[in-house]
């Protein structure tokens, strides 16, 4: 089967630093890829590369290919917007817009011109029920979302980003900022989530790479060390590299 | 007094004289103007009132408004939101709006009247007073707008772009909904500061009443009134008048100040979507 | 921010237009005033004839001197009464007022920044200029009469900017020279001061820029005398109130409209000067 991402020799400076070296890595369609490695390894400029958002940053420059599907998506004149409809991205800290926790899941298809009250309706409770969510807001819909707890919001920020109907989600370290139970309930969302949608996780977590992901890739210093079924990175690693970060002779 | 902290005395010693001052200022313009304000003085024209007064005022003000609001929003934006933040465009931009907004309003006038007046050959009338006005408050207006917009945090942005958002619709769907209660309350300020205008006005529209209104006739506003009646009038012994009209003034600049904080508190607060449905 | 998305490309467009437009705007009144400026910058000898210290137009003569002398008098006395005052509300806000009654203070003083200044005029008139007349003698009408009504119009900008500054140093920082044995006074004069200085210098340089352009609180009570003033207790006129009494005395053309251009082009290199100090100082 063709892999739903495939990124080739993709590399990224920040003005002239280089950020990300000569990376190829393929992500197959419905599956669970973790990205881990050190601080400032370059994990999170790849995934942020993947949306484009990453040009959003002054003095980013990319080269090399990104496929989705059978797009390169960074031709110049591909739409950056039509990218990001296709790769949704849910990030570190929750981020709800100031609205209610409606508008919050309705802004993505509102953008897309659904106006029909009982079509936006319809997708908003379809969302929150993705994002196991449903059951704690509902009929609280006009409720502010910054009303919410940190771990419900990152929640809505996981059923804003499945509104528009994504194949691919990226992940930047969902669980970072939240405490051990809302932790377990991202997780067990990501897992039911998995064959649905095509997930890419950033991670400093590594029992929560080796809990909920189907591969490991693993980053040092801007260049792919390796990937695997999460299974063999983490029994038999290839690389020394790899080994020696697992056993923690990395800073992370 | 307690040992070490006679700095703390002094310092309040100071405040409570910074705030009799005023205390003197407002209390001598009340007890001056308050028993001149009738409901007669306030719709009379001529002698005996000042309705013309304050009809101009709100005409300028409004149309100043209604031209600088805009203008400052689609400045910000395209400085905020469009440019690269630290790029020398914006550097040099913000650089124009700081020197014009400090600039001396009468400084603006000046070149206003040269370009209007001398150049255009529009009269002295309420048209050019907007246009001068104008002038002063794109500056202020710029700068109330790029500090409500750049208090929204980025993480508001890069949500909306990630979700396949333009930066067009980003800025009208959520920073500027976000950011509604500060743009609100700034609006609030520009217009105080628009009301007790009169150096640049003076020179602009004039210091007479037309017999028939017309946006191209002479418009004496409330603040250029005080002035002219404390200063130029020929008759003496206005001084009540001047402190009556102050004091309109004064109601008119609170009530503005005191509903613009109202409304965006509403914003801010319930921090409403931008439809409802 | 590079981003080619088609749906941006006419809202950034409309909004560089209106950019544009206002930087445009800023390059037409620098050169309205340069164009009027001219006949006298251009010419070596009327050019010289403006560092003199007599206005007499009626002579040809067009010294600026006496209102240069005027402004620096004017905000000098404005700055040395108001600053003092100033720093004691901020740090009584800052030290004295609970978070609760913060909030209101706060409140008043911006408040209080939007009292126009014919109002302040109207006070100097009604209070002002017969109390110097009593107690320091002379007209009344004077630079010190100004520079007093000048204080108190600028005294809640300043408040603000200090109370500001103040209330940005950390509490570790206060917490940990208290530890040290300081008294109260010895950690403002040399942990809170020192701290804030850099907030507290961009606050004085605002306020400066207010006190040099404010027009109508001064000319109502600074007499409008066109020499030398003699002392502070002596009437005077500033580059601001000159431009606003001559300027329709004097159609564009003439030679004395082109001084006024003049003035006006010096008050504006100046706050183009202050507004590079207060962003150096700001940035620090």
């Amino acid at each position: 089967m063709e892999p739903k991402l495939r990124v080739e020799n993709l590399s990224v400076w920040y003005q002239r630093q280089p950020a990300l070296k000569h990376v190829t890595l393929s992500v197959e369609e419905g599956e669970v890829l973790a990205l881990i490695g050190p601080s400032g390894c370059g994990k999170s400029t790849f995934l942020r590369t993947l949306n484009r958002l990453s040009e959003e940053q002054v003095g980013v420059r990319v080269s090399g290919s990104i496929m989705l599907g059978d797009l390169d998506i960074q031709e110049s004149h591909v739409d950056v917007t039509q990218i990001r409809r296709r790769v949704g991205m849910v990030f570190q800290a929750p981020n709800p817009f100031p609205f209610s926790i409606f508008d919050n899941v309705a802004y993505g298809p509102r953008l897309q011109g659904v106006a029909d009250p009982g079509t936006l309706r319809k997708i908003v409770e379809q969302s929150l029920r993705q994002a196991a969510l449903w059951d704690e807001v509902r009929g609280k819909l006009r409720r502010p979302a910054l009303a919410l707890s940190g771990g419900q919001q990152q929640r809505l920020c996981i059923a804003r980003a499945l509104a528009v109907n994504p194949e691919v989600l990226l992940m930047d370290e969902p669980t970072a900022s939240l405490d051990p139970l809302s932790t377990a309930k991202i997780e067990e969302l990501v897992g039911a989530l998995r064959g649905q949608y095509t997930i890419v996780m950033v991670t400093h977590n590594l029992r929560q790479a080796a809990r909920i992901s189907d591969r490991t890739a693993f980053f040092l210093d801007g260049a792919l060390v390796e990937v695997g079924p999460t299974r063999q990175i983490f029994t038999a690693p290839q690389d020394n590299r790899t080994e020696q970060y697992l056993t923690g002779r990395f800073e992370s | 007094m307690v040992r070490g902290r006679r700095l703390f005395g002094l310092s309040a010693v100071l405040a409570v004289l910074g705030m009799a001052g005023f205390v003197l200022v407002l209390g001598s313009l009340l007890k001056s103007g308050l028993p001149l304000l009738t409901w007669r003085f306030l719709t009379s024209s001529g002698n005996v009132g000042i309705g013309p007064e304050i009809l101009n005022t709100v005409v300028l003000c409004s149309i100043t408004m209604i031209v600088t609001v805009p203008l400052g929003l689609l400045v910000a934006v395209y400085q905020g939101e469009y440019l690269r933040r630290q790029s020398r465009r914006v550097r040099e931009l913000d650089h124009l709006r700081a020197t014009l907004m400090s600039a001396p309003t009468i400084v603006l006038a000046l070149a206003v009247y040269r370009v209007a007046v001398g150049w255009w050959h529009w009269p002295v009338s309420l048209l050019t007073g907007a246009l001068a006005l104008s002038v002063i408050n794109w500056p202020f207006m710029v700068t109330v707008c790029r500090a409500a917009l750049s208090a929204v945090p980025d993480s508001y942005r890069e949500a909306s772009l990630a979700l396949g958002a333009s930066r067009f619709e980003t800025v009208v769907r959520v920073v500027i909904p976000a950011a509604l209660g500060t743009l609100i309350e700034g609006i609030g300020m520009a217009l105080a500061r628009l009301a007790g205008e009169s150096a640049a006005l003076i020179v602009t529209t004039g210091v007479n009443v037309s017999q028939h209104w017309s946006l191209w006739g002479p418009g004496e506003t409330l603040a250029v009134h005080i002035w002219y009646i404390r200063t130029e009038g020929v008759v003496s012994g206005r001084d009540a008048e001047a402190a009556a009209t102050g004091v309109t003034l004064m109601i008119g600049i609170s009530v503005v100040l005191w509903l613009s904080n109202r409304v965006a508190q509403l914003f801010g607060r319930s921090e409403g979507g931008y439809d409802g449905t | 921010m590079s981003t080619p998305s088609v749906t941006d490309r006419m809202p950034r467009r409309t909004a560089g237009l209106a950019a544009g437009l206002f930087a445009l705007v800023g390059i037409i009144l620098v050169a309205s005033l340069a164009a009027g400026a001219w006949p006298m910058l251009g010419a070596p000898r009327a050019a010289a004839n403006l560092i003199g210290a007599v206005w007499d137009p009626l002579r040809g003569r067009y010294g600026v001197a006496p209102f240069v002398v005027g402004t620096a008098a004017v905000t000098l006395t404005a700055l040395v009464i108001a600053v003092p005052i100033a720093l004691g509300v901020a740090v009584s806000i800052v030290h004295q007022v609970g978070a609760l009654g913060r909030g209101g203070i706060l409140r008043v003083l911006t408040v209080l920044t939007a009292v126009p200044s014919v109002i302040f005029g109207w006070w100097g008139l009604q209070m002002v200029v017969p109390w110097v007349r009593a107690h320091v003698g002379g007209p009344g009408f004077s630079l010190l009469a100004a520079g007093i009504v000048l204080a108190l119009m600028i005294l809640p900008t300043l408040s603000l900017f200090f109370a500001q500054a103040l209330s940005k140093v950390p509490n570790t920082l206060k917490e940990g020279s208290a530890a040290l044995g300081a008294t109260p006074d010895q950690t403002l004069l040399r942990v809170e001061l020192p701290f804030a200085m850099p907030a507290l210098v961009n606050g004085l340089v605002v306020g400066l820029a207010r006190a040099l352009g404010e027009t109508m609180a001064v000319q109502m009570v600074v007499g409008g005398q066109t020499a030398i003033p003699a002392g502070l207790a002596a009437p005077g006129a500033t580059l601001t109130t000159q431009i606003f009494t001559d300027m329709t005395a004097f159609p564009p053309g003439t030679a004395g409209h082109a001084v006024l251009d003049i003035m006006a082009l010096l008050l504006l290199a100046a706050m183009y000067v202050l507004v590079r100090t207060a962003e150096r100082w700001g940035s620090r």
